[in-house]
C-alpha cells in the first residue's frame, strides 16, 4: 500500500531535456520562474508560455503527466484567481453582496496570475520528470559550491539529501511492516475521529524511530568503513560534462529572457 | 609476518545497565591471533563471544583496550594510518540494508573509491569489475530496494572490492538471509578468495559456512577456545558441546553412531562423505 507511492518524478525518457546537464538545467528553471514573475503584461507572459510549451513538447513526458502535477495545485489557482477577481480598480461590472466587486481589471488579474502560478508549476515539473533525484542533488552540490566561502556545508548538505533519497524507499516499507504488525496485534487504524487516529499512529511511529536511529548507526559505521571522511579530497565517478546542446538552451533561454524585458518595456503592465 | 596479527588483545566496555558505574565487561580477553595473506578464516562462536568485536578491530573501528592489532605491520592505534588500514581491510556488516548509501547500485559502489580520491576514469573501472566479480554487472542501474538480501549483500561486498582492499572481513553476512541469498554470497566470497585472492574473514554462526573454510577459529568468552582447519577442529565434538557450540549435522550424527560403537570413519564434515561412510556399513555384510 504504502510502497507504492513514486520516489521524485522522474520520468525515464530519451529526450534532449533529459540530456541536459543537470546543473544547467537547475539554474534556467530557475530563470524561468524568476522570469514568469518579472514578465509584467499579457504578451511577455505569452513568449514564457510558449518557451514553456516548446520544453514540455522536446521533454518527451505525456502531456498527461504534466496535467496531473497541475491538477495537484488547481486548488491554489482557483483560490488565488477568486481572491483577485475582486481586488481590481476601476469600474466595476458586478456588484456582489453590495461590497463585492468584480471590475474588468480584476478579472485580467486573476486570468494573470492564475496563468503564472501554473507556468511556474509546470516549469518545475519539467525538471523533476527530466532528472534524476541524484542528478538533481549532484548539480545542486556543484551550484552550491562557491558557497563554501560563507562556511555553508555544502558537501554535507549533499549528502544528507542522497542519503534521505536512499532510504525513502526502505523506511516506507518498514513503515508497511510495522502497520501490519501492529494490525496484527489489534490495533485499529482507520476508526475514530482525527485525535484517535493520530494516537493510534504512536506505536507505528516509536518503533520506526527506534530502527531509524539504528539503521543511522549502522549506516555510519558502513560509511566509516569504506573510508569516509566528509567532502574533502573527495572524487566523483561521474563527471558532469557540458555539450553544444546546453550551450544552446542557455542562449535561447537568453534570449527569450531578454526578449520579456523589451515587451516589458514596450507595453503597459497588467497588475 | 602474518597480514593481520593481533597480541594479547583486550577490550572492555563500561557495563552500564546494571546501574553500577565502572563494572567493567571483559569482551576479550587477551586474544593472539594470526591472518596470513590469502588465506579463508572463519570465525565461529555464539553471542557474546566477542567474535563480532574483534572483526572491528581488525579495521580499526574499534581500538583494543589493551595489547595491539596490526594490519600489514601498521599499528591501529596510529590515528594517522586508519585510512590505509581501512582501505586494505574492508568491513562487511550484517543488515544489506543499512550499509548501501546511495540510491543506484553503481554509484553505492563508486562511494569508497570516491573517498579515496581516486581519479574517475579509474573509479568507472574499478565499479565495472568490482560489480562483475559479485556477478551483479547487469544490475548497475537498479535501485538497490528493489533487489533481494543476497543481492544487496553482494552489492555491500563490490562496494568493499572497489576499494581494492587485500582482506575483507564479513560480520555475519549471511544472518538476515534466506538459503539462496547465503548461497550467493557464500559463493561469491569464495570466488574472491579462489580468484583474486583476497584475503576473507568469514564471521559466522553458521557450523556449515565454517566447514568450507581453509582455517576455524572458535571463540569463546572472549579468549579463542580451538583453532585449526575444519577436520581438526570438529573431531573435538565433546569440546565443542560442552560450550555450547553445534557441530555440523553430518559430524553430529557420524559422532554419535560411532559412540554406539560403529565403525565409521572419525570425522565426517559435509553429507556426501556422511552418506558415502554410511552406505560402506550398511551395504557391507553382517557378521554372525
Amino acid at each position: 500500500m504504502v510502497r507504492d507511492v513514486t520516489l521524485g518524478q522522474y520520468f525515464p525518457a530519451k529526450s534532449v531535456i533529459h540530456r541536459l546537464d543537470p546543473r544547467v538545467k537547475v539554474i534556467l528553471t530557475f530563470l524561468f520562474i524568476v522570469f514568469v514573475f518579472v514578465a509584467q503584461n499579457f504578451a511577455a507572459l505569452l513568449l514564457m508560455i510558449a518557451l514553456e510549451v516548446c520544453v514540455m513538447a522536446s521533454s518527451g513526458v505525456p502531456v498527461k503527466q504534466y496535467f496531473k502535477s497541475l491538477k495537484a495545485v488547481l486548488f491554489i489557482v482557483i483560490f488565488t484567481g477568486i481572491l483577485n477577481l475582486f481586488y481590481g480598480s476601476g469600474e466595476p461590472l458586478v456588484t456582489l453582496f453590495g461590497f463585492m466587486q468584480i471590475t474588468w481589471n480584476g478579472i485580467q488579474n486573476a486570468i494573470f496570475i492564475a496563468i503564472r502560478i501554473m507556468s511556474l508549476i509546470l516549469f518545475s515539473a519539467v525538471l523533476t520528470f527530466t532528472t534524476t533525484p541524484t542528478e538533481l542533488t549532484d548539480a545542486l552540490e556543484r551550484i552550491m559550491k562557491p558557497l563554501k566561502v560563507l562556511h555553508v556545508r555544502v558537501h554535507e548538505i549533499a549528502m544528507m539529501m542522497t542519503i534521505a533519497l536512499r532510504f525513502v524507499p526502505t523506511l516506507l516499507e518498514e513503515t508497511d511492516k510495522i502497520m501490519s504488525a501492529q494490525k496484527a496485534r489489534g490495533a485499529d487504524l482507520e476508526s475514530g475521529g482525527l485525535m484517535q487516529r493520530i494516537k493510534a499512529l504512536i506505536p507505528i511511529l516509536i518503533p520506526l524511530f527506534v530502527s531509524s536511529f539504528r539503521r543511522a548507526y549502522d549506516l555510519a559505521m558502513a560509511m566509516e568503513c569504506r573510508c569516509y571522511h566528509g567532502g574533502e579530497g573527495r572524487t566523483k565517478m561521474k563527471q558532469l560534462h557540458m555539450a553544444a546542446r546546453d550551450g544552446w538552451a542557455v542562449a535561447i533561454s537568453v534570449a527569450v529572457c531578454a526578449l520579456v524585458i523589451v515587451l516589458n518595456v514596450l507595453m503597459p503592465a497588467i497588475l | 609476518m602474518a597480514f593481520i596479527q593481533t597480541k594479547d588483545l583486550k577490550f572492555t566496555y563500561d557495563d552500564v545497565e546494571d546501574g553500577e558505574a565502572g563494572k567493567v565487561h571483559e569482551v576479550l580477553k587477551g586474544v593472539n591471533l594470526d591472518i596470513q595473506k590469502g588465506e579463508f578464516v572463519a570465525l565461529l562462536g555464539h553471542n557474546g563471544s566477542g567474535k563480532s568485536t574483534i572483526a572491528k578491530m581488525f579495521n580499526a573501528m574499534l581500538l583494543p583496550a589493551g595489547g595491539k592489532v596490526y594490519v600489514e605491520g601498521m599499528d591501529t592505534l596510529d590515528e594517522s594510518l586508519v585510512y590505509e588500514i581501512r582501505r586494505r581491510v574492508g568491513l562487511v556488516l550484517q543488515n544489506p540494508d543499512n550499509q548501501l548509501v546511495a540510491s543506484i547500485v553503481e554509484e553505492d559502489v563508486a562511494f569508497g573509491p570516491e573517498n579515496l580520491g581516486i581519479a574517475p576514469e579509474e573509479i568507472r573501472r574499478r565499479v565495472d569489475d568490482a560489480l562483475k566479480a559479485v556477478e551483479m554487472y547487469d544490475y548497475r542501474l537498479n535501485a538497490p530496494y528493489k533487489l533481494s538480501g543476497g543481492q544487496k549483500q553482494r552489492i555491500a561486498i563490490a562496494g568493499i572490492i572497489a576499494m581494492q582492499p587485500e582482506c575483507i572481513v564479513l560480520d555475519e553476512p549471511t544472518a538476515m538471509l534466506d538459503p539462496r541469498g547465503r548461497e550467493e554470497v557464500l559463493r561469491t566470497i569464495h570466488k574472491l578468495n579462489r580468484e583474486k585472492g583476497i584475503t576473507i574473514v568469514l564471521i559466522t554462526h553458521y557450523m556449515d559456512e565454517a566447514v568450507q573454510a581453509g582455517r576455524v577459529v572458535v571463540m569463546d568468552d572472549g579468549q579463542i577456545l580451538l583453532q585449526g582447519t575444519p577436520k581438526e577442529v570438529f573431531s573435538h565434538v565433546e569440546l565443542l558441546k560442552q560450550h555450547k557450540l553445534d557441530v555440523p549435522q553430518a559430524t553430529e550424527l557420524i559422532y554419535r553412531l560411532r559412540a554406539s560403537g560403529y565403525p565409521l570413519p572419525e570425522c565426517v564434515l559435509n553429507e556426501e562423505d556422511c552418506v558415502a561412510a554410511l552406505e560402506r556399513i550398511l551395504k557391507a555384510p553382517v557378521g554372525r
